[in-house]
């Protein structure tokens, strides 16, 4: 059902509308930055669509796809009462630019623009109070984004000289490493994995077997095509 | 350029090329085990089986289960080729992910994990084990066999490099003929047939010639593991960086592994280099790495009468009082061939335009014995390039160096590097000239005589360039953190000359290799066959 | 002595005041988890209010990037630490819809029956402390009682009473134990009780009704607008729950109500949610009949799925089975899904976004009583002091799961 809406969005917005997506059943509309607040308010206001159920306004850093691509994705998810509908809204910002402030469509944006610019560092244009909300006020740096290393701590207070007894059990680098990503060292190159599943998963060198996508329209030898799902084979959702 | 179509995409044919070598120099891989790029084809693993279309198929009568008509109707099962084996034809069309292919990829991993040992928690391979990956994106399913596996011996002492675990063996003969084609030493054969099939070593020998580890290299599982770095270290907690060996003159590309938790490097492995090493690396180059943390030279030291530690200002405080007062003309700039370009370049800098200095001597190893696979005779890795870094200047060896001392041409040195092929005997006469200055990794000759010892950082913490004997300039990169308070040859110079009061124009590595001559800059870390590196 | 100002107008006496700022600060009896208002009052009417949360924000989003995303169970769970098993089938959901693949019958129905539970005990924790704070200290203690009985039959289920970690991707951890039908049979009558006792003593209260009646109102647009979702949505009006929306979890062929409230009240959110524990109720009964006693817990699928101890330490496939989903972590496919489930509190989203690894790439839990607390901002605001515990108890607002 939300796909009419998916279409509503690309006949009013045309190329504004960069691109459109359903995967597993979720709506996805991918819009500009410059027009993100008309899209919302025509979302809002036009009664086929009628999303006057704000849901949730969130982002998500991927610092490797700059400087090509912007680097956060700030998405915002929204449902309609009447309709049932819902949709997902994406776009991309740089790091410093500008997004427009959903505060003045639904009043739900403002907390969570709030905790999108204490987290990340996404600023919104025309917010009527945009301040660190779960972070103290003397706090430093955005820790969601990918190169916040996560073992650093700001103690406003400092800590006291204890021995080694009483410091955490592990290091920074320690516990299951194969699975924490050093940001900083991946961002610059250095992270080169040496187990070749590993390096698989974080793109490093291409994939074991080949991807299982559809072999095409004709069967070989007038066998039936299996519906395999794309993506790697050695994850799930392809069936062996 | 003659192409194929593998799974739709169109793949381009070299002369001579089977589906899987052409698939693998686009970077494609067919699962395989016993496929070796640099080794002859074996197609004993039947792995890489595909699915050639042709318009007289060959399929083989079976039965298939109809469930609308739930019973078994006839049905036809196409005969499918080794990718290994098969030459790409043009205009072929193969699929190496059609039902049929997959189904024989699941039901030849569940073959070969019939009789395979439950050894993962103790095995060395696992982490980059073929098995382990292939079942996961091949298989997916568990155990239908429900008897005994088959035993065999387990921990057999092939040579003093490397231990055999026939259970876990799947019998792919990558060892049989790494040995036969490369090393040129027949000393692995197969025995037994069938499912009692293990290697084993010719009978009154053991394994020991001299790329033994590449045995280990090459299985794709853990049957071969090898003594020195068997039970260390996990390989998900592994990072590599790109290195070249430093041990001869061929400078091998080498894979340097380490473990960032605890800033140790555990192993190197070889990296495919068509121009220089191929896929492989001696064993010598392999175990090269413990240089990196034994002997090594960890504080300054003054050994000028007394001996004691000092710290990395005050040495270079010493050692600029020591230059400065000592006639620059007659100090000596003692190179090394086992020290990246870069840092042979500033120290031909600082003499030239902070001493003055005239003279330039080379520190190197012997050499050793080569033979025509990889091994160079000259066991320096960077000969060239600390010959390149002088630009032609006459550069002599230590012996000229001891006849300069004795003359009196000579009133002091500054040396990089410690391990040269003199004995500290012989070097004896060095120690009583005025001013003796050596900057080393490790320990050796020249560092014991010198009257100031200042640590540099070895080959795996800094990023560098060796030029080997053909000419190619090699750049490695940092793999682990130097110590706290030591810097790169160069950088250290780089301080000194700023203390000193005579800055170089040069200040950071990109102006450094700026300044090394065409023959010594490296471009990259060589080029790989393919896309791909490394195919285990 | 005569007052000097009786002879003068009262309006002529105009003394020169500044509204007086007020920390109802983090740590207060009356504030649930750690939450600051800064007040600007009036006297006691409350002129202005910010609410300051995020003294409990613990960086669960940054850490589930750290491990694989079997781990994320125990970060999940400690978001609305009062109804865990709701926050675990949750994102369990969200993955599974990721992968594509759905856990077999029998496991759906256990997963109704804990969760249930679990909400059961939510709203008997919300509604005990309100009225606790309120001056009603029997009710709280009644309910507290049945809850912590609710908090046995889990311990029994899962190990823990809460933050039990039990949900899996593909299933539960472990499968029912023979002893949950009658256990749950009891506790149902138990739960009628407590309510049937409550709704005898405080429902028709002359001083809960007037504390609660008309005090804390939000408007159904509003509440649309500010995204609020669960109890304090439906009793503004709007029948929104996820269960009956979006059904998941085989929730459609379930027969229960929603309760929905008029005023969007103090009170109407109270009897919301006394309703709701009814129905849950409900769906307990319908689905303890209807629970198989054998049958797959979990999805058929030894990638997903640990396989058996005793295959793992006898079959090489089980073995390299276990290595690959504890070492490298389940994997499914890259792409980025928004899953969401009704908690307690409201709309419990996992919006998770995978590369193809076994890590996760981001997790972002859509928080529902983060946006509620925005509402209880409004609805404090012209309000009095004394107010500000029986509307802020109302919103039910959990310090997990706001500041994560």
């Amino acid at each position: 059902m939300s796909k009419q809406v998916l279409s509503l969005l690309q006949e009013r917005f045309g190329a504004k509308i960069l691109a459109v997506d359903s995967f597993r059943g979720d709506d996805e509309a991918h819009v500009a930055p410059e027009a993100w607040h008309e899209v919302a308010l025509f979302l809002r206001d036009d009664p086929a669509c009628a999303m006057d159920h704000f849901i949730d306004l969130t982002a998500v850093d991927y610092p490797e796809r700059e400087p090509e691509q912007p680097r956060f994705d700030v998405l915002v998810f929204l449902r309609s009462l009447r309709k049932k509908h819902r949709i997902r809204l994406k776009t991309r910002v740089r790091d410093g630019q500008q997004l427009d402030s959903l505060t003045s469509v639904w009043a739900g944006a403002n907390w969570t623009e709030r905790e999108a610019f204490d987290l990340f560092g996404v600023r919104f244009k025309s917010h009527p109070d945009l301040r660190r909300i779960l972070m103290y006020d003397e706090f430093v740096g955005h820790p969601l984004r990918k190169d916040y290393p996560i073992q650093k701590t700001q103690p406003l207070v400092a800590y006291r000289e204890v021995g080694a007894t009483k410091l955490p059990p592990f290091g920074a680098d320690e516990g299951t490493p194969f699975a924490r990503i050093d940001w900083l060292a991946r961002m610059q190159g250095r992270n080169q994995q040496v187990s070749p599943a590993i390096a698989v998963q974080q793109g490093q060198q291409p994939a074991l077997s080949i991807r299982r996508e559809d072999t095409g329209p004709d069967a070989p030898l007038g066998q039936p095509v299996r519906p395999d799902q794309p993506g790697q084979p050695d994850q799930l959702g392809s069936k062996a | 350029m003659p192409t194929f179509k593998l799974d739709g995409r169109e793949v381009p044919i070299e002369p001579g090329d089977t589906i899987m070598r052409a698939a693998w120099r686009q970077g494609i891989e067919i699962p395989h085990y016993c496929f070796h790029p640099g080794l002859s084809v074996a197609a004993n693993c039947r792995m890489c089986l595909v699915e050639i279309k042709t318009d007289r198929p060959m399929l083989m009568p079976t039965l298939k289960w109809d469930p609308e008509k739930q019973a078994y109707v006839p049905g036809g099962k196409p005969k499918l080729t080794p990718a290994c084996q098969a030459p790409a034809v043009e205009n072929q069309e193969v699929f190496s992910k059609s039902p049929e292919a997959l189904n024989a990829q699941a039901h030849v991993q569940e073959f070969l994990l019939l009789n395979h040992p439950v050894d993962c928690p103790i095995c060395d391979q696992a982490g980059e084990c073929k098995l382990q990956d292939y079942w996961y994106t091949s298989q997916g399913k568990t155990k239908r066999k429900r008897t005994e596996p088959v035993h065999k011996p387990k921990a057999v002492r092939f040579g003093p490099t490397i231990v055999y675990d026939a259970e876990r063996c799947i019998a792919c003969t990558r060892c049989i003929r790494f040995c036969d084609e490369v090393a040129h030493d027949h000393v692995l054969d197969m025995r037994e047939r069938g499912n009692k099939n293990e290697i084993t070593v010719s009978p009154g020998r053991e394994l020991n010639h001299k790329y033994t580890l590449m045995t280990e290299h090459v299985c794709p599982v853990g049957a071969l593991t090898s003594r020195d770095f068997r039970f260390k270290a996990r390989v998900w907690f592994l990072r590599t960086a790109n290195g070249v060996c430093n041990g001869c003159a061929t400078g091998c590309n080498s894979y340097v592994d380490f473990d960032p938790r605890h800033n140790k490097v555990y192993r190197l492995r070889p990296r495919d280099n068509a121009n220089v090493n191929k896929f492989w690396m001696c064993d010598d180059g392999m175990l090269s790495y413990h240089a990196i943390h034994e002997g090594r030279v960890l504080q300054p030291r003054i050994q000028n009468g007394e001996t004691r530690a000092t710290s990395p200002t005050e040495a270079l405080k010493l050692a600029s009082a020591g230059l400065s007062k000592t006639n620059g003309a007659k100090i000596a700039i003692v190179l090394s061939a086992g020290f990246s370009s870069e840092d042979n370049l500033v120290l031909a800098q600082f003499g030239r335009t902070v001493l003055g200095a005239q003279k330039f001597y080379l520190g190197a190893n012997g050499g050793w014995e080569g033979d025509n696979i990889l091994r160079n005779s000259d066991n320096n890795p960077n000969r060239a390039g600390a010959l390149a870094a002088v630009a032609g200047a006459p550069v002599g060896s230590l012996s000229d160096l001891l006849a300069d001392a004795e003359s009196g041409a000579i009133e002091g040195f500054i040396a990089l590097g410690g391990g040269v092929a003199e004995t500290a005997e012989q070097l004896a006469p060095l120690h009583k000239l005025q001013t003796s200055i050596t900057l080393a990794s490790n320990v050796g000759p020249l560092e014991q005589i010198a009257h100031l010892l200042i640590p540099v950082t070895s080959f795996a913490e800094m990023d560098g360039t060796f030029v080997n004997a053909k000419g190619i300039a090699q750049r490695f990169h940092r793999a682990i953190h130097p110590l706290p308070g030591v810097t790169p040859a160069w950088q250290t110079l780089i301080d000194l000359a700023k203390l000193m009061g005579k800055p170089l124009a040069l200040r950071d590595l990109a102006e450094v290799r700026g300044a090394l001559p065409s023959t010594a800059i490296g471009t990259g870390t060589g080029a790989g066959i393919g896309a791909q590196e490394a195919s285990r | 002595m005569e007052p000097i100002y009786e002879h003068e107008e009262e309006t002529a006496l105009e003394l020169p005041s500044e509204p007086m700022r007020l920390n109802m600060g983090p740590s207060h009896p009356a504030m649930h988890g750690t939450i600051k208002m800064q007040l600007e009052l009036d006297g006691e009417v409350i002129r202005n209010i910010d609410i300051v949360p995020g003294y409990l924000h613990r960086g669960f989003e940054k850490s589930c990037e750290r491990g694989t995303w079997t781990q994320c169970f125990p970060y999940v769970d400690r978001l609305n630490y009062v109804s865990p098993m709701l926050n675990n089938v949750g994102f369990a959901l969200a993955v599974e819809k990721l992968i594509g693949i759905e856990v077999p019958e029998r496991c759906k129905i256990y997963r109704v029956i804990l969760g249930e539970l679990a909400r059961i005990s939510d709203h008997l924790t919300c509604n005990a402390a309100g009225c606790m704070e309120l001056g009603a200290f029997t009710p709280f203690l009644w309910f507290v009682k049945v809850r912590d009985w609710i908090y046995d039959i889990l311990e029994q289920e899962t190990g823990a009473r809460i933050t039990h970690s039990f949900g899996r991707i593909g299933g539960m951890a472990k499968p029912p134990t023979d002893k949950l039908k009658q256990a749950v049979r009891d506790i149902i009558p138990q739960v009628d009780k407590v309510l049937a006792e409550v709704s005898a003593t405080l429902v028709r209260n002359r001083i809960f009704m007037d504390r609660c009646q008309g005090v804390g109102t939000l408007s159904q647009e509003r509440a649309l607008s500010l995204g609020v979702t669960g109890p304090m949505l439906r009793a503004t009006g709007v029948d929104y729950d996820v269960r009956k929306a979006y059904p998941y979890s085989g929730y459609e062929t379930y027969d229960f109500e929603i309760p929905i409230g008029h005023d969007g009240d103090t009170y109407d959110r109270f009897m919301v949610r006394m309703e709701e524990v009814r129905q849950s109720c409900r769906i307990l009964e319908q689905a303890i009949e209807r629970l198989p006693d054998e049958g797959p817990i979990n999805v058929d699928d030894p990638r997903i799925i640990l396989p058996e101890k005793d295959e793992v330490y006898t079959t090489i496939e089980a073995t390299i089975a276990h290595f690959k989903i504890v070492m490298e972590g389940v994997k499914p496919p890259k792409g980025t899904v928004y899953s969401y489930t009704e908690g307690g509190n409201g709309e419990l989203g996992f919006f998770i976004v995978s590369d193809g690894s076994g890590t996760p790439y981001r997790v972002r839990c859509r928080p529902p009583c983060f946006l509620n607390l925005k509402a209880a901002e409004d609805m404090i605001r012209g309000n009095m002091i004394a107010d500000v515990v029986p509307i802020f108890g109302s919103v039910n607002m959990i310090g997990g799961e706001c500041d994560r």
